[in-house]
């Protein structure tokens, strides 16, 4: 599964209607399918305008803002998104853009308007920052469900509690997490990451969800990086579903010519 | 008075008994709350600008102490071999369990990231070693990338190749002992033929903590052991010894209980309070209880006597006490906490001491039996023949007297060489050559330094001037726009700004409203727009004030790196242009030509933003400030000596005159070695006010106690010699001036003055009853044995220091032994020489009848 993310977000959840489950589901596996699909395949397509609020152990802040586009070809399989930078100016245009192939690497690119650059990112380690936030690259883009051995720990309160390890425990810095997915809307509310000392050392917890066009979406979520003493909040607002994206905007043309009509509100 | 004094003693001796173990027991039950301190930068007042502004720097920049994990491979190939990098794996591994240390901050191989090109047009970021090579090739490769990136290329892993090093963070250096311990633990289990050692200054000083309370534990005791045993091998005599050692005891034990009950911290002179102030404390008592048993007949009243003995010494040992306690009391002018807390309680030790021998003594005698007294008399008799000391010291007389001017011309031929001699005195001291050099931190130090660029920190700070206010115009522009708003019924009063205001944090401000982080309703569609205009006009005003992005600016500091390398002063710079060069290197290219600056600020910008999409996103943070108004250049030297940190500080001072900073930028230096510099001068140009000032007040007392300026002066030419012999003596051998030294000025003046007095007031009494030669004579039998007892017994009390761990212990003993032996001699011989010329004699044989 994966934990919130960027999209989780900027969620796109399935149709809740069908997530509302009537009886608990009983299979760890089942139930980390779900989560992701309600994290990260909300609606056809998407789009939110994001920002990251970055506070270090001194209590200093670094801005992040942007607008994220995302269309998935089927839901729960192959995925375009882009991320368009706005903020802070030093940045604005600066854009990624990912195809995600679930069960495979993804492809990412990067264009760097200051240095007039585009460049391919290697597929390699994804948990690293994403820009300089609490946030990994993976937590935005999803962490795919087979990565991990799940298990379902507890079904009795309104959360599933799941403890995943990693298959390859050396592509990870943890040794296992555990998560807290609402029953009501699948979406992970809380996880908590555990080093080899078996100590926590960082967190995500969803400060904020609301419905939008029947999807339950993560609004507000923060990640803490307890080591370090940071944390990252990341908001969302004028997030839509359903907006008929177009495929062709998804394409490397994008990168120096931003699609501006599906960019503003 | 002082007949009040010890008559009370004498009455009251069980009351004088009870009061003194009482006294001692309180303060003794304070001493286990003791607490070491061993940190330099104490040395320096909490609010003193140089340490306040340090401590800026480093919450700013997050540098934390560090402590230097190193391996060293001496083979061909060095360390990057299979075996060699899986141990130096398997030890970072093991260290980030350990607890105490800043985990996400620690530097090794295997921590940290590398940045290449995958095919052409392809970036990879991945961790630089994630798993140990297990081949050669593989080995060889990762030196291949190391040499790619000039952050870790010399501090990681040495420019030989042959030594790698780990950088463990700790949360606070209390702690580095400990973590050290812990890391020699992992170090013996690893399965490893390389050279392991373990650096840094927050090790050497915890290290050095650990090792002074012991040394405290062991010389103490130990100087009293000596000097028990010197004082028995002189008297023979138990009460004649157990008396003044009781009174030394308590002084001790008083003391340093008052000193940690007070709540102040041990620091590396204070744990020497209790070796100074024993051989001290002893004296004045052996002065009385020799006096006693001279005077005391079989059958007298001994109270009687003590009262009539305690009259005649009371008034120079006065003088003595308040003269050696000027000394150590001067060391308050000094502007340096440890050593103004060291001055003051030996001050008051001495006072102390001075108190107890008047008040204990005669109790103390009071409460002996017949056969005590009788014991002791014996022994003093003994005396009386005077031993190997009665047989040689009328000859040294003889030879001051009668090679007077041999003595004369030796001694200012002395005095001349000596003067030149402090003219050479070098001014250094590093806390890492307070161990032996053959300490194991001592050898670290050593070979770590030899390979690498230098563990050694001086960071250099670049920033734009706090305060630069907004200008007006910008202000009246923004505020319009909220006033608009306001007419439009947008209420943004809030956002208003002054001149003043921080634009960085009326950003997020605008940014938290625009994304309704304290409120519950999303902004409304109306008001962001008016929030993004007043958003995009800070913005501008922003990009002018981030500094450290503009090309220009980054190319000054580049300029100035490669100046500070050419000088072979400094090991390596690291600063930001290293970075941005690299990452924009492998966003380019991937080739050397593209190791540059990017043309544009954004630029800059952007190829950072890449940098923090690594693991390490906060190691930015050590060069930079979130905002860019700061940056951090740091300087790895390869020494600790204040000598070596003062001329990078000239070289830069002298860089920068030539070559102005950009962007009206301003600089100021923090690290450990700065500091240690800025302590260093305060303490020199402190030393010399105190001991002037001390000089003074002597002088001014002994012409009162002698009422003559003749024999004031006189009795300030053996301190005189001896400080300038001393001193020039430093001077020639090439020994640093270090704390140590600076300190034992002041202790100088305080005990040389004491021999004169004695030797002065003695010649006086005899004068005035005997010709000029023959009192010079008799100078030489009980008083020149007295003196001579005395240097003895105070330089042997320190001799246990020579066996010290620790260097600064060994510096104080060996110099208070020549100190000792200088100012005895110079007493025994420059003083008859000049008091045996003619003129002077006629001279000082007027000034006594005049003052009779």
């Amino acid at each position: 599964m994966k934990v919130l993310s960027l999209f989780a977000a900027a969620a796109l959840a399935v149709s809740s209607f069908q997530m509302v489950q009537a009886a608990d589901l009983t299979s760890a596996d089942e139930i980390v399918k779900q989560a992701n699909i309600a994290s990260y395949y909300a609606g056809k397509d998407g789009r939110a305008e994001a920002r990251m609020k970055i506070i270090d152990a001194q209590g200093r802040n670094q801005l992040r803002q942007f607008t994220i586009l995302r269309r998935s070809r089927k839901p729960g399989g192959e995925q375009d998104l882009m991320v368009f930078f706005s903020r802070p100016s030093d940045v604005r245009n600066t854009v990624f853009r990912v195809v995600r192939h679930p069960g495979a690497d993804d492809d990412r690119w990067l264009y760097l308007p200051g240095l007039d650059l585009v460049k391919r990112i290697s597929a390699g380690d994804k948990r690293t920052s994403f820009v300089g936030s609490d946030f990994f690259y993976e937590d935005v883009s999803g962490r795919n469900p087979s990565e991990d051995n799940h298990k379902l720990l507890e079904t009795a309160g309104e959360y599933y509690v799941l403890e995943s390890k990693p298959v390859d425990p050396k592509s990870v810095e943890f040794v296992s997490y555990k998560s807290w997915i609402s029953k009501a809307t699948l979406l992970p509310m809380k996880v908590e990451y555990t080093d080899s000392r078996g100590k926590i050392y960082r967190t995500m917890e969803v400060v904020k969800v609301d419905t939008i066009q029947g999807h339950p979406t993560v609004l507000q979520a923060q990640i803490s990086n307890l080591e370090r003493g940071s944390k990252t909040l990341m908001q969302m607002r004028g997030v839509k579903y359903d907006i008929g994206l177009p495929q062709d905007i998804f394409g490397e043309r994008s990168l120096r010519k931003p699609p501006q009509q599906w960019l503003k509100k | 008075m002082k007949q009040t004094i010890t008559r009370f003693a004498l009455e009251h001796s069980r009351t004088v008994y009870a009061v003194v173990l009482l006294v001692t027991l309180a303060c003794m039950a304070m001493i286990p709350f003791l607490t070491i301190d061993t940190d330099p930068e104490n040395m320096l007042r909490e609010d003193d600008p140089a340490r306040v502004f340090h401590n800026r720097v480093k919450q700013q920049f997050t540098m934390h102490d560090m402590i230097v994990v190193g391996a060293v491979n001496n083979s061909e190939q060095g360390i990057y071999n299979p075996t060699s990098l899986q141990a130096l794996h398997q030890l970072s591994k093991g260290i980030l369990e350990l607890d105490g240390i800043v985990r996400s901050d620690q530097m090794s191989l295997d921590t940290v990231d590398n940045i290449t090109q995958e095919g052409p047009g392809v970036i990879r970021f991945e961790w630089l070693m994630q798993d140990a090579p297990t081949t050669q090739q593989q080995s060889e490769q990762l030196r291949d990338a190391v040499n790619r990136l000039p952050m870790l290329a010399n501090t990681l892993v040495s420019g030989d190749g042959k030594a790698a090093a780990i950088y463990v963070p700790v949360e606070s250096k209390d702690e580095s002992y400990r973590i050290a311990e812990e890391i020699r633990g992992i170090i013996s289990s690893l399965q490893s033929q390389d050279d392991f050692h373990i650096t840094g200054l927050p090790v050497a000083e915890d290290q050095f903590g650990v090792e002074m309370f012991i040394q405290m534990g062991i010389s103490a005791p130990l100087a009293g052991l000596a000097i028990f045993m010197l004082m028995w091998m002189f008297f023979r005599s138990i009460p004649l010894v157990v008396g003044p050692m009781v009174v030394a005891m308590a002084t001790v034990l008083i003391t340093m209980g008052l000193l940690i009950g007070m709540g102040f911290t041990v620091h590396i002179m204070s744990s020497m309070i209790a070796i100074f102030l024993m051989p001290i404390a002893v004296v004045d008592s052996t002065h009385i209880l020799s006096e006693f048993a001279d005077r005391f007949r079989p059958g007298e009243d001994p109270k009687k006597v003590i009262i009539k003995v305690l009259d005649h010494l009371f008034t120079p040992m006065l003088y003595t006490t308040i003269t050696s306690a000027i000394g150590f009391l001067s060391l308050m002018l000094t502007p340096i906490p440890p050593v103004r807390i060291f001055g003051a309680f030996i001050g008051f030790g001495i006072f102390l001491a001075f108190v107890l021998t008047i008040v204990y003594i005669p109790a103390y005698i009071s409460r002996m039996k017949p056969e005590s007294l009788e014991s002791m008399q014996d022994a003093i008799h003994r005396l009386e023949g005077g031993g190997r000391l009665g047989r040689w010291l009328p000859k040294v007389g003889r030879m001051a007297t009668g090679g007077r001017y041999a003595v004369l011309l030796v001694s200012l031929t002395l005095f001349a060489v000596s003067v030149v001699g402090i003219t050479k005195i070098q001014i250094n001291d590093n806390p890492v050559n307070w161990f032996k050099a053959d300490h194991e931190i001592r050898v670290a130090d050593r070979v770590l330094n030899d390979h690498f660029a230098g563990t050694y920190d001086a960071w250099l700070v670049l920033e734009r001037p706090s305060g630069s206010a907004s200008s007006k115009a910008f202000v009246d522009q923004y505020n319009k726009v909220i006033s608009e708003a306001g007419k439009q019924g947008i209420d943004l009063i809030p956002l208003q700004i002054t001149d003043e205001t921080n634009l960085y944090e009326m950003a997020t401000a605008i940014d938290d409203r625009l994304f309704s982080s304290s409120g519950l309703l999303e902004a409304g569609d109306e008001e962001i727009v008016w929030l993004e205009e007043l958003l995009v006009l800070v913005e501008v005003q922003l990009e002018q004030s981030r500094v450290f992005q503009s090309p220009e600016v980054l190319s000054w500091i580049s300029d100035l790196q490669d100046y500070l390398l050419s000088s072979d002063l400094v090991g390596k710079v690291n600063a930001l242009p290293d970075v941005v060069r690299t990452v924009n290197r492998e966003l380019q290219s991937g080739n050397d030509k593209d190791f540059r600056l990017p043309v544009t600020a954004n630029g800059v910008a952007q190829a950072l933003l890449q940098y923090q999409s690594s693991h390490r996103p906060q190691d930015l943070w050590h060069f930079v400030t979130p905002d860019y108004t700061s940056s951090l250049v740091w300087l790895q030297l390869t020494s600790g000596d204040n000598q070596h940190m003062t001329q990078v500080v000239e070289l830069v001072d002298n860089y920068i005159a030539r070559n102005p900073l950009p962007a009206g930028l301003e600089y100021g230096w923090a690290g450990k070695a700065y500091l240690n510099v800025i302590w260093q001068d305060a303490m020199v140009s402190g030393m010399v006010d105190s001991l002037l000032s001390s000089f003074a007040v002597v002088f001014v007392m002994m012409v009162l106690l002698f009422r003559s300026v003749k024999f004031g002066l006189l009795a300030m030419l053996p301190l005189t010699f001896t400080i300038t012999f001393i001193y020039g003596l430093i001077g020639w051998i090439g020994k640093d001036y270090d704390m140590p030294i600076a300190v034992l000025s002041a202790l100088t003046l305080g005990l040389s003055v004491d021999f004169a007095i004695h030797f002065l007031q003695r010649y006086r009494e005899l004068r005035k009853e005997k010709e000029n030669e023959v009192a010079l004579a008799e100078m030489f039998e009980e008083p020149g044995r007295a003196i001579t007892r005395n240097a003895i017994v105070i330089a042997v009390g320190f001799t246990p220091l020579l066996f010290a761990p620790l260097v600064p212990y060994i510096t104080v003993g060996i110099f208070l032994a020549s100190i000792m032996a200088a100012s005895a001699l110079v007493t025994l011989l420059l003083l008859p020489a000049i008091l045996s010329s003619r003129v002077s004699g006629q001279v000082s044989g007027q000034a006594l009848r005049s003052a009779s």
